[in-house]
């Protein structure tokens, strides 16, 4: 009896065994055949490997459930499927392939697929770091202000020459470079980033041999990258230092990266710093200290204070009257809807908050002791009844006509098609609202009082799946 | 890359009338004959752009900066309706293609199109909805470069360096000026013509077949009803949906070529989709088998001269094996 047991089960051990071992062979799944199309499946396979057999081919759950229970005929989503056994493991699945009766009645134009393909918009890129130093060899760029001016040395030869990159939507048209005594210069004015360029010389892509920064451009080559300074650390006081170098939250506290220049007596870095409030300290001969210059200074939770400053505008909420309130609060998307962090000053006639926000649409709202409100001041509401705010908004969306109308929306593309979201105010005879959209292309309509409508001022549109029309709006890098 | 995109197979008729560089009515950008420009220049490089798989040249149309896909699969000019609603139609034409949803075409006369310094005056284009592969690709489109704007033309298509030379030609195909560095080309192949869309015949499990050559296609394409010694050499490796332009669903098989041969020279792998190629085959009115797209053109440096009817491939140096 126990010789028996214990032969059965190896055999049980071998079963499972010899089933663990069936692999999909995924190269031997599916072939097109006298004009079917057919999928060799496997009775051993695990759950797992029928799903992902499954996923794979587009196969719905229902069809490879049915086909499994070896159903001879399958209706699918319209189409008839046949099951055949073709030994004790596998059978195949099966239809007719190449009559796709739907698609031979249109008359056909375009096709797409599903794809990965990821569109970067160029404020993806401006703002995709929150710092960054140039690594010129030569002084090839010159900066002063938000301008910039570049120059190509040499190329002597050249009939045409261009740059191109993020900053111009990477036309190769718009940026001609003109020749000087030594090569090729270009000016441009551009917003505080990171952006990638190459050059066009008598139409061949070019990089730039004198900038070590560079990216893979995905085409087996890579993009030459430059940031528009917007900051200088400057560092006073310690001549005789031998090194200092500036850390701080914006490089991750990172202490040998950033080492400033001795310039004129002083100790300088430029650089691009990503809009916003960054805490920092310099490291003068392996000592840290903070600031000398910025009297704000905040503690760092371990027992020592780090100097702070902030890049970009910095706005001011408001909020008048509440005298006797005790607490005021900013709560907004801008800070994750935090209910404590964001506490107001008292001021002589109301509440007040200094804060700095980079350009972009938020919303948020007041918590006054305890009670959430919306702003006041602010005639601009979302959908879900929060204040609007856009900081240095590049679009007002603007509707003439309707003045007796109760409710004008505006949704598109930028707000993921909201029916609520962006509530349009009356002024001075039309109908506002503004937005910062991210450069690129943007459809849109108007809904007036629950009736959609293209931009009557909009000469742009464009058909929609839906077999209406939609206004196209382009927003330049 | 899983996207598939086949641009607009119009169905403009060569049109008479319209300007194609090598003609006397060619000008430059400063109003000469393109002969003058550049010191009697005679050849153009033109820097190409990609989006996912497409090609993108970038031009000036009556005045508007903006991109072209370069696509070999059209036969002539077609423009993004969103930008050129308001021109005056001179003609209605129904268009054509692979799948997709019915759109109506129009036929306007063009002023002027200024590709780098390529000059076209006066030409007739097929107006008609693009705006679904601006909002797929992220970029501002234009219209579509097809074929017929090549006539009479060399063009080189380099994806290594992303670009796109031009070369003027005699009566007898060879290259206007001063003779171009020699390039050995691994393949030449005669090209034919229908309709202002050429065709290359390559091998596949012995069969001898009738490709499209389709810049414009982000995918090559194999028919779906080819010869079971065709499809009986095709690794199917996944099978998604289709997205048309009115949202229609269809399906296609991905798949990698294991034989494809030109001019007895093998070019495997090659990714490939399968589809039916039935509607489109009765629009160009003639059979075709396939058409060879990105996966085929990223295979080397290739030239087309329109008027020795032939091309030639430099393979890169991993294909060249």
């Amino acid at each position: 009896m126990r010789t028996w047991c214990a032969w059965m089960a190896t055999f049980i051990l071998f079963i499972s065994t010899a089933a663990a071992q069936v692999q999909v062979d995924l190269k031997k799944v599916c072939h097109v055949e006298d004009g079917r199309l057919i999928f060799t499946l496997d009775l051993r396979w695990s759950a797992p490997q029928r799903t992902e057999v499954a996923r794979l081919f587009g196969l719905d759950s229902a069809l490879v459930s049915d086909a499994y229970a070896l159903k001879p005929v399958i209706t699918s989503n319209g189409k008839v499927w046949k099951t055949l056994k073709i030994d004790l493991h596998r059978f195949e699945l099966s239809m007719e392939a190449g009559k796709d009766e739907s698609r031979e009645e249109t008359t056909e134009k375009i096709f797409l697929l599903d794809d990965q393909w990821i569109k970067r918009s160029s404020i993806a890129e401006r703002e995709s770091v929150s710092y960054g130093v140039n690594r010129f060899t030569r002084n090839i760029l010159v900066q002063s202000g938000g301008r910039l001016r570049f120059f190509l040395p040499g190329q002597k030869n050249a009939k045409k020459v261009f740059i191109s990159g993020s900053f111009n939507a990477w036309s190769t048209l718009q940026t001609p470079m003109q020749p000087c005594d030594s090569g090729w210069t270009v000016s441009m004015n551009l917003k505080p980033g990171k952006y990638s360029y190459k050059f066009i010389i008598d139409g061949k892509w070019t990089n730039d041999s004198y900038n070590k920064l560079r990216e893979n451009d995905t085409y087996h080559g890579y993009n030459n990258i430059f940031f528009c300074y917007n900051y200088k650390f400057v560092l006073s006081g310690v001549p005789d230092a031998h090194k200092v170098l500036v850390t701080g939250s914006f490089n991750q506290w990172n202490e040998s990266e950033l080492r400033m220049i001795r310039f004129q007596g002083n100790w300088v870095l430029p650089l691009y710093l990503r809009e916003g409030t960054h805490a920092y300290k310099f490291i003068v001969d392996g000592t840290w200290m903070t600031d000398p210059a910025n009297k704000v200074t905040r503690p760092d939770g371990k027992g020592n204070r780090n100097s702070f400053m902030g890049i970009g505008d910095t706005l001011f909420f408001t909020l008048k009257g509440y005298s006797n309130a005790k607490k005021v609060i900013v709560s907004g998307n801008f800070n994750a809807w935090n209910q404590e962090e964001l506490a107001m000053d008292k001021t002589s006639d109301g509440w007040q908050l200094p804060y700095v926000l980079a350009p972009g649409n938020y919303e948020y709202k007041f918590i006054v002791d305890g009670k959430w409100i919306t702003d006041p001041s602010n005639t601009y509401k979302t959908g879900s009844g929060n204040s609007y705010l856009s900081v240095k908004p590049n679009y007002w969306f603007r509707l003439d006509q309707y003045p007796d109308a109760g409710k004008v929306i505006v949704t598109g593309s930028f707000n993921n098609w909201s029916t609520d979201g962006s509530r349009m105010e009356f002024h001075q005879g039309s109908w506002w609202f503004p937005v910062f959209l991210a450069p690129g292309k943007h459809t849109y309509k108007f809904i007036v009082d629950g009736k959609w409508m293209v931009d009557p001022a909009n000469n742009l549109w464009e058909n929609n799946e839906y077999g209406t029309n939609n206004s196209v709006l382009w927003i330049e890098p | 890359m899983s996207l598939l995109m086949c641009p607009a197979r119009i169905s403009a008729k060569p049109a008479p009338g319209y300007l194609v560089p090598g003609m006397l009515e060619c000008v430059s950008i400063s109003g000469k004959p393109i002969n003058d420009l550049q010191g009697n220049t005679v050849g153009v490089t033109i820097p190409l752009k990609r989006a996912g798989r497409l090609f993108l040249l970038e031009g000036t149309i009556d005045n508007m900066i903006g991109n072209f896909i370069l696509d070999t699969g059209a036969s002539g000019l077609v423009l993004n309706q969103t930008y050129f609603r308001n021109a005056i139609a001179v003609d209605d034409e129904e268009a054509g293609g692979v799948t997709g949803s019915t759109a109506s075409v129009e036929r306007i006369n063009v002023k002027r199109l200024l590709i780098s310094d390529l000059v076209y005056t006066n030409m007739p284009a097929d107006v008609t909805p693009l705006g679904h592969l601006e909002n797929r690709r992220g970029v501002k489109i234009l219209g579509l470069f097809g074929m017929s704007l090549l006539k009479n033309l060399e063009m080189v298509i380099d994806l290594r360096n992303n670009e796109l030379q031009i070369f003027r030609l005699d009566r007898t195909g060879n290259r206007l000026g001063p003779p171009s560095p020699v390039v050995k080309y691994d393949i030449i192949q005669k090209i034919g013509e229908f309709h202002s869309i050429m065709f290359v015949k390559a091998t596949i499990g012995g069969k001898v077949l009738d490709f499209c050559l389709d810049t414009g296609a982000e995918s090559n394409v194999l028919s779906i009803t080819a010869h079971k010694n065709v499809l009986g050499t095709v690794t199917i490796t996944r099978r998604s949906g289709l997205n048309g332009v009115g949202q229609d669903r269809g399906e296609v098989l991905f798949g990698t070529l294991n034989e494809f041969s030109m001019g007895n020279r093998q070019m495997v792998p090659m990714e490939t989709i399968l589809c039916s190629l039935t509607a489109m085959s009765r629009k160009y009115g003639c059979p075709i088998d396939g058409m060879l797209g990105y996966d085929f053109f990223a295979k080397g440096k290739i030239y087309i001269n329109l008027v020795k009817k032939e091309m030639g491939i430099c393979l890169k140096p991993e294909e060249n094996k």
